[in-house]
């Protein structure tokens, strides 16, 4: 990772946690000092680095723990509502903010809501439970999947 | 990745999949804790998967299933 690629990523974080939503590349640009036409080329490269992810458009989908997109895995944090990828994305966001939170998802099973409040970094109802599918070797074969 | 009220709802949902592994939550905020905790930091550098592994061994989750490469 170049420290130009390391700074858009770096900017791209910040920027999405200011604004709540996926910066564009001139906003990037402006914050780095990068030229905004390499601003997309900076993030392919960050998407094969596993560093963020874009969808097929070349948008962002993932700011990883942080979901660009609506998911089924909602997070109130900082005064704020946020999107995770899954469960583990889930409890990541008020780990990544440093601040507690509670998550508001479903039951993979049953549909019916689970919502875990967050205090110091632990659930303080330990009672769910969280089933990871595929083996750590294929988590990035299909990220959307894992 | 999915969240379920408790095993038996996993071992139901499972039916003829083939099952990975199933921890509690309590580990799974352990986990998270660790990963993700720096991904703000002005300071953050890519994990390399060393790093990465010695997260999931310091917290048990060891063993082929938890293999990064």
């Amino acid at each position: 990772m170049t420290p130009d690629d390391l700074a858009v990523r770096q900017a791209t974080y910040r920027l999405f946690v200011q604004l709540g939503q996926a910066p564009t590349p001139a906003e990037v640009a402006a914050l780095t000092g990068i030229a905004s036409e390499a601003v997309p080329a900076a993030w392919r490269r960050l998407h094969d680095a596993h560093a963020l992810v874009l969808d097929g458009a070349g948008g962002i989908r993932m700011l990883n723990p942080f979901s660009v997109v609506e998911t089924p895995f909602v997070v109130e944090a900082d005064g704020r509502r946020w999107f995770a990828n899954c469960g583990w994305d889930a409890f990541g966001i008020g780990a990544a903010l440093h601040v507690d939170s509670t998550i508001h998802t479903t039951c993979a099973d049953c549909d019916e809501p689970v919502d875990l409040d967050v205090r110091d970094g632990r659930p303080t109802d330990p009672g769910s439970v969280f089933h990871i599918l595929v083996p750590a070797t294929q988590w990035w074969s299909d990220i959307g999947f894992t | 990745m999915l969240v379920f009220r408790s095993e038996a709802h996993v071992q139901r949902w499972l039916g003829d999949r083939s099952p990975g592994t199933t921890i509690p939550i309590t580990k799974l905020a352990e986990l998270a804790n660790a990963w993700w905790s720096d991904r703000l930091s002005p300071d953050w550098q890519p994990h390399i998967r060393e790093q990465n592994q010695a997260i999931l061994d310091r917290l048990g989750l060891t063993g082929e299933f938890w293999r990064l490469g």
